[in-house]
This record gives C-alpha cells, structure tokens and sequence, in this order.
C-alpha cells in the first residue's frame, strides 16, 4: 500500500510521506514513511526543542549537578517538574532548577558576565555541590556567548568544580533529537576519559540509554549486581557526573535507547573500541534475550540464567494472568520514537495485544525501520503525528488504550479512551521482569476500569432501567 | 509594623516563581473562542506551555507553533509564520482568531509581526474570501517580564485590536486577569446575584469539561470575539488584577471613554465588598440580600477558626502579584501573619502598589517583600532558620520546601498540579474567603495530626 494521506492533510500534502500503512509482503525498501525532517508549521506538531532534548531527557536526569539554564526564565521553568526520574540521593535533580535570568540588557551587550554570577553563586548557595551542566537556549545562542569560555575561567578560579557545556538552543534541529545528539557528542568530547573509575569487577559495561523512569535503573543494576557485573556508569539513570566521565573504562555497552544515546556508544566504539551491544531492556521475553546477550559476551551464561529463572518465577504467573485479560486488546503507541519499536512486539509476545497506530515525534529512519520490520501489518505507522491524524486515525480503527503522554491522554479521555503515560509511566518500573508485569496491570487497570462503561452510557436514554420503572409504584423504585 | 520590599540580591534565578511571558500571552490565548495561539518560537515554547496547562487542568488545549528551526534563526522566521497560518485556517474550519506570540529567539532575529499580519491578511482576502480570521501580533519577548506581563500583554493586544464602538451596551467588563475557572464562576455568580450582565474577559469556566456520552465535549476557551469587540461599549470595566488586565481596562477608559476600576483583588472579605460597591457603582445595581448572606457565612466560618487555629501564625506566600498582595490581605483579616512575601519578577511597579501601604496600616507583624524573588528565597530562610514559617501559601513549584521541612502548604494560584482538581474552587469573592479559610484550617490539622502536635485539639472546637 501506498503511503497515506490523511483527509485533514489534503492542505498539507507532504505529510503522505509520513504515514505507512503496512501490506502483506512489503517491506521497508518499498516504502518508508519521512523523519527527522522539518516540521511543518501549524500542524500542532507534538514535537519539542533541542534543549528539551539535552536537558529534560538526559542531563537533568544526573543526579549530583547544578543545572544551569543560560537563557529566560522560561526554559529553566520548562524542564523542572516535568519528569519522573528518581534517584537514591532524595532526588537531589527533581527539586531543582537553575537560571542565569537572561534580561533584555544582556540581548544587547551579551549575557557572559551574567551567567558567571550566576554560576558562582550557585556554587556557593550549594557548596557540597561540584559538578554543573550549563545549557544554551534560543538567545544565548543566537547573542554569541561563549558559555564555555566563561566556563574554564570559573573552573580555574574555584578549582574544584567541574562544567559541561551543551550547545543546545531549541531552534537547532528539527526536535528534541537535536538535542540528544548534542549532549551525547559534547560529553564524549570533552569529559568521557578524564576521571579513572575504581574497578571492582572482571565484567563492567556502561549501560545507555536509560533513564531511571520510575525506577527502571534500579531494576537493571539488580541483575547486573546479581550477574557480577560492575556497571561503570548508567547513561544517564541515577547517576553521578563523575561516574560518566569513567565510561571510557568499560568492557561493553549495552544500549537500551538507541535513539537518545546510541551515539555516545559509536563514539566509544570508534575512540576506545569497546563493542556496542543493542538490546531491549522493556518487555518480559526480550529482557531475559538482554540478560543471555550480555551473560554470552562475558561468560556468565549460567549467572544470566540464574538470574532469569529467579524472575521468571517470580513473576510469570502474574504475567500469565494479565495476558488472559489483555490478549485481543487493540492499542496504539504515540511517544517519542524508539518506544514504539522496543514495545510492539513485546506486547504482542508478552501479552498477545495488538498495536494498531503507532506514532514518532523525532524517530529517525532506523526507527522506522525497525519499528516496521517488527510491527504488524495493517498497523499504521506515522512520523511526528498531530491533533487531527490522531482524531482521523481513532475514526478508522478501535483501539482500547493509548500509550503516550499525559496531555494528549487527556484528550482522548473525552472520546472514552483510556491511556497510560508512556513517557513517564503510570506506576512503573516498566523495564525488567517486574516492568512488564506493572506495565501489564496499568494497561489492565485503564481498560477495564468501570468508568469506560458509565461513560458511554446516557441515563435519559429508555432502556435504562430507571426509565422503564418511571410511573411504577415507588415501592419497586426502593426495592432496587 | 513595617512593611519593606527589598530587591532579591541573587544575579541568577534558583527555582523561579514565574516561567516567560509567551507563557502567560498562550493562557490568555487559550481563553477566547474558535481560538489557537501560534507561537513564533522554537517548538519547546508551545509544547511545554501545553504541558504546563495539561498538568494544572488535566485537559487539552490547541496551541500552535511556528516551529522555528536553525534556517528561519539565521534568515528569519517570517515564511514560518505564513505557512502556520495558512495550515491553520484550512485544517480548523472553525478557527476565527489566531493571536501571534512572540518568544526571545523570533525578537532577537526581529521579525516584523505586524509586516507579516498585513501580508499575510492579504493572502487570506485572496484565498480563503469566505473566511474571517484575525491575527493579533502579541509581542512577548521572554527575556522583558514575566508570565504576569506575558498576560497582560496578550489582553491588551487582543482588545486593543478588536475592541470597537457601536451601540453602548448594559454589559459590565470584567477583567478577571490569571485566574481559575472557579474563580470565573464565582465572579459570574457574583454578577448574576446582582443582576448584572457580564463580560468576561477571559471567561474559563469552560476548561472544565465534561466527558459526555456522546464524546461531544471537550475544553476550551469561552469568550467570544464578538464580547471582546463590544467591550468598547460597556457601562464599564472592572479589572481584578492590577498586573493581568488593567491595561486593557485603561485602553478602553482612554479610547472609548469606557469607565474603569482596578480593584484590589478580591480575596477576602474587605476586598470582596470592595469590589460589589464597585460593581454598584459601575451598574448603579444594589448589593443583594443573598450576597450578604455569603457574606455572614464566610465571616461565620473565619470567626470559627481565626482566633484557635489562625492567631499568630507565621505565613510565607508567592505566586502571581495580585494573588500575593490579596492573600496577604485575606491573612490579616483571619489573624494570619503575612510575614514573607515573594513576587517572581522585576516589575518596578510594585514599588507603588497601593496595597503594600494598605498592610503596612494594618500589619500586626513585620512584612517582607521581595521582588524578583525566586524560591530559593524562601527555602534558604527556612533553612538556615533566619525565620520561623508556620504555613506556606503558595503554587506546586514550591512543593518541596513544604515536603522536605516539614511545614503545611496550602496550594492556592498556578499551576497546582500536585493537588486534584483545585482550580475548580474560587479564591475571590465571599465564597473564596470561606475555602480558603477552611482549607488552611484542614491543611494545618492535617499537620497537627501526622506531627501528633496536640492534635487533641481538634477532638473539640
């Protein structure tokens, strides 16, 4: 089949490029929908900035750092209460945001001066915190600060503080993914092999692309301790700025979110040759594929397995009880990009669900590639999807539960569509073992709550039974 | 007592209080009618301001961005703001009125807002010749201002480019500046008890939306262009908020001889009578019996708590100006001690706010005010113990410094994502004096009880 034209697109007839149904027999040579390409303006686009990439998605998920927003007020603002990643130190990066304020003076005589005040105070109102990120936005960019210039004279003045500097204002790039690749490349660059890590294991691997979304670190860490596994530095979940600049020490990388970090894995491929190893750290069956991939490169066959029966024993019977209630249902998957690949089979294989839409906001090629390659035919699969595709598409197909974020979740509500936060979870970990079992029972939990079926019902309608009592001897009304 | 305000000494910003003004320009946007705010920005400008909404409202709100990317940053964003427009028109039929808002990015480059309107005006008569569809340039520079300003400066542009003369009409104007919806209710209720008819600007109470059987409903603004136009011929204008609104008040005062009246806000008892003499003197409408039944029920519920519970309480409170300097005023009616005050920006006018003299004359405590303030204001006196803060009074980006030491917070203004369904209750008027006294009330036994703080107390009172 062609690539589809959605009927709100017919002004906008570029976005056929961005839509694949697939057919029986094709495949990704044939047709493979556009990404990762401009957006077009007004399509209420659910995409979001460069910066959102760096800060929101990886850099603020570290845990120890002073999180310097050189810019506005606004974008600090943004990209503080809007995430769920946790950490072992009292969440130390969800309570706090940082702003060097830039005012409309310093669009004209530039902002340097006020970020170093703002940087050296910050230190100095924490002072058991070393370690910072600062970030550009849109005018600190476009003014031409030199943020990094500012930043080595304040590391010499202090000496014992330590900043990372990413160029990474919301207008470059088409979306967050931008933002991504910045902050993974400026990292390589400039801080990965300046710090030696204490090594304490025969095995050690960083682990990319994984963000301790309610806790999903925690549940990695636990079998990779389990397995004997020293993991150097987690990119980024619950981690400490000079655990990341040790990365250059491991043996493997093991890289869940290919999309957001596999970069930095084929910088440490190419600079310190440590072998890339792709896997799927969400979905029950494809996480105990992770945990023999990793057991086979180190040797640890046996600990991996030992390892999986403990789980699988764990929690498959819980399993087991959600797929005989999810098997059938019809869902679609609307986040960022890699998620759609990572879960559509895992669903269709842990769970016997069917993903019949799904949606990238900055998926590349590869994602789609990957995410057609393991989808289900007839499914749809678009490229930075808006408003009214997603109206179109819940008129042309039926889906019994969303899997996307909170706004758009309350969107769909009103159409008596549940969703779950597939973003930052309902109650998760989602990854690992238990991940799935949570992520079964959030699915279960929104499509068989009570409210769907009230909701649709009109009690003016006749054949409810209030009506068909009305004039009746009140008595039976009581009885009732 | 004194009541001082100082400027925060910090150069740098740890945990603000208020996020940029296209923020504040989109809340306003998303008021009106068969409206979309597009924003002429990077896409982070709309889509984090949606989540923001999203998070305070658990509801949807359209807003549309001109997704400015490095090619427009270098040559200007001008054909985004074009092709935008276009898109909108003909993918939302129902579309009437369109408000351009600026960010930092697209006022640094400095394109030309109203040069593209025109341009694009002309394609519109060209193309679309059945379609009427405003577009309102709001210049909201996110490095000028605040949120508060961002608002206001949407309100005036919106009614500075529509408001027009026609036949004088009976409606009151009423400015109600960054409220909830139910704070529009409870204005409406007001209005209606008085037999005043009303003018809403903007009037929210439609974000509250129902999920229907028949799938029908969903959120959104609910004034019209048509009552922004006819604003011009109101008996007259009341705004509610000094910082969020007023200007618009004022334009229609100076160009169409529209009578105005800022009026402190009213939270509380005092101000909400202020404001009904206000509404009389506007309407020449009397205050109802039924409102001041509201009335004795609200002091009757204060008059329960005040002096057992209220007395001598140290209160920390931040958030939009009017809504700080109103609850500051609502703390010294019920006996609460005001003694901590934070507003977000640099506005040099709250330097001759008349309400900081109006504590100052009733103050039985010391008041600080700070301006420019962020939270970390707040949160390194509670720590370092420089004062002793008995309840906060604040929105959720304050949250941790009530969790982290201990100390009751009543989440009252925007955004108050970590409570359910706040924004459905007023803080104005007689029945906002009475939540909130209640709620503070509940909020401290809470406390009371998980602290085990004589909660016996609450066993007889």
């Amino acid at each position: 089949m062609p690539l589809k034209l959605f009927c709100c697109d017919e002004c906008i007839p570029e976005r056929q490029n961005h839509v694949y149904v697939k057919e029986e027999g094709e495949d990704t040579t044939q047709f493979l929908p556009l990404s990762n390409i401009e957006t077009i303006p007004g399509s209420l686009s659910e995409r979001g900035c460069s910066y959102c990439g760096a800060k929101l998605v990886i850099g603020g998920v570290i845990k120890d750092c002073i999180q310097m927003i050189h810019g506005p007020v606004g974008c600090a603002y943004d990209t503080w209460h809007t995430k769920r990643y946790p950490s072992d130190n009292d969440n130390f990066q969800l309570k706090y945001i940082w702003s060097s304020d830039t005012k409309e003076k310093h669009i004209i005589f530039g902002a340097e001066k006020q970020l170093k005040k703002a940087i050296k105070e910050a230190f100095k109102e924490f002072p058991e915190i070393k370690r910072m990120f600062v970030y550009t936005t849109c005018t600190t960019a476009l003014i031409g600060d030199n943020p990094k210039a500012v930043c080595r004279e304040i590391e010499e003045e202090l000496g014992d503080v330590d900043i990372f500097v990413v160029e990474c204002p919301g207008f470059a790039g088409v979306s967050q993914s931008k933002g991504h690749h910045e902050l993974n490349i400026g990292w390589m660059r400039d801080k990965v092999g300046t710090l030696e890590p204490e090594i304490t294991s025969k095995y050690t691997i960083n682990v990319i692309g994984d963000y301790n979304i309610q806790g999903d670190t925690y549940v990695l860490q636990k079998y990779l301790d389990k397995m004997g596994i020293q993991v150097i530095a987690h990119f980024t979940g619950n981690v400490t700025y000079d655990q990341l600049r040790c990365m250059h020490r491991a043996k493997l990388n093991v890289v869940n979110c290919a999309r957001s970090a596999g970069y930095i894995a084929n910088e440490l491929k190419r600079v310190y040759d440590i072998p890339r190893m792709d896997v799927d750290t969400w979905g029950f069956e494809y996480v105990k594929v992770a945990l023999r991939k990793i057991g086979a490169f180190f040797g640890l066959e046996d600990k991996a397995e030992e390892v999986i029966s403990e789980e699988v024993a764990k929690y498959e019977g819980k399993l087991a009880w959600y797929k005989e209630r999810l098997k059938g249902k019809q869902i679609c998957i609307w986040t960022g990009g890699p998620r759609l690949w990572h879960w559509t089979k895992a669903l269709e294989d842990d769970l016997g669900m069917e993903v019949v839409a799904m949606s990238s906001k900055f998926g590349h090629q590869e994602d789609f590639e990957k995410v057609i390659a393991r989808g289900r035919v007839g499914t749809i699969y678009i490229d930075d999807g808006n408003e009214l595709e997603f109206f179109e598409v819940l008129e042309s197909i039926h889906t019994d539960l969303i899997l996307t974020g909170p706004r758009v979740g309350d969107l769909v509500k009103k159409l008596h569509i549940p969703y779950i936060n597939g973003h930052a979870y309902h109650n998760g970990p989602y990854m690992g073992f238990e991940g799935a079992v949570n992520m079964a029972r959030d699915m279960y939990n929104a499509i068989y709550s009570p409210m769907w079926s009230l909701a649709g019902k009109d009690p003016r309608v006749v054949d409810s039974p209030m009506w068909s009592l009305a004039g009746k001897d009140p008595s039976v009304v009581q009885e009732l | 007592m004194s009541c001082e305000l100082v400027l925060k000494e910090r150069t740098g910003i740890i945990n603000p209080i208020y996020t940029c003004q296209p923020a504040g320009a989109q809340f306003a946007g998303i008021g009106i009618k068969d409206c979309i705010p597009l924003v002429h920005g990077g896409q982070g400008c709309s889509m984090f301001v949606r989540l923001l909404f999203a998070q305070h409202f658990k509801e949807n709100f359209d807003i549309a961005s001109s997704s400015l990317h490095e090619s427009a940053a270098v040559f200007g964003g001008s054909i985004r703001v074009e092709e935008a427009v276009e898109t909108l028109i003909v993918r939302y039929p129902h579309l009437r009125i369109i408000p351009i808002i600026t960010t930092c990015s697209t006022e640094t480059i400095g394109d030309d807002i109203e040069g593209i309107i025109r341009k694009v005006n002309k394609k519109i008569e060209e193309k679309h010749p059945d379609r009427d569809v405003k577009l309102i340039a709001v210049h909201t520079p996110s490095y000028s201002g605040s949120q508060v300003t961002g608002y206001d400066n949407a309100i005036s542009a919106i009614v500075k480019a529509l408001a027009k003369k026609d036949e004088p009409s009976e409606k009151l104007n009423i400015f109600t500046g960054w409220v909830n919806p139910g704070d529009v209710s409870e204005i409406k209720h007001v209005l209606s008890e008085m037999q005043v008819d009303g003018n809403i600007l903007m009037d929210t109470e439609t974000f509250d939306a129902p999920i229907m059987p028949d799938k029908s409903a969903f959120a959104y603004g609910n004034t019209t262009i048509e009552e922004i136009v006819d604003s011009a011929n109101a008996i007259g204008s009341i705004a509610l908020s000094r910082y969020e609104g007023a200007n618009a008040a004022k334009y229609l005062t100076d160009k169409f001889g529209v009578p105005s009246i800022v009026t402190p806000t009213p939270i509380g008892i005092n101000n909400t009578d202020i404001f009904l003499e206000n509404i009389s003197k506007l309407t020449g409408k009397p205050i109802p019996e039924s409102l001041i039944i509201e009335r004795g029920k609200a002091i009757d519920a204060i008059v329960d708590l005040a002096h057992m519970f209220f007395a001598n309480k140290k209160v920390a409170i931040f958030g939009n100006p009017d809504l700080v300097f109103g609850l500051a005023q609502f703390c010294l009616e019920c006996e609460l001690e005001p003694v901590l005050l934070l507003l977000g920006d640099d506005n040099t006018l709250y330097k001759i706010d008349p309400r900081l003299k109006a504590l100052e004359e009733k103050a039985n405590c010391d008041i600080k005010t700070i301006w420019n303030a962020d939270l970390w204001e707040l949160e390194s006196r509670v720590k370092d113990k420089s004062i002793d803060i008995d309840l906060i009074l604040g929105h959720s980006k304050g949250r941790y410094i009530a969790i982290d030491n201990d100390i009751p917070m009543v989440r009252v203004g925007f955004p108050t994502f970590d409570r359910a369904g706040l924004w459905k209750y007023p803080v104005i008027g007689y029945k906002g004096a009475e939540w909130l006294a209640e709620t503070i009330a509940n909020t401290i036994f809470a406390s009371m009880e998980s602290k085990h703080d004589r909660e016996w107390i609450i066993n007889v009172w």
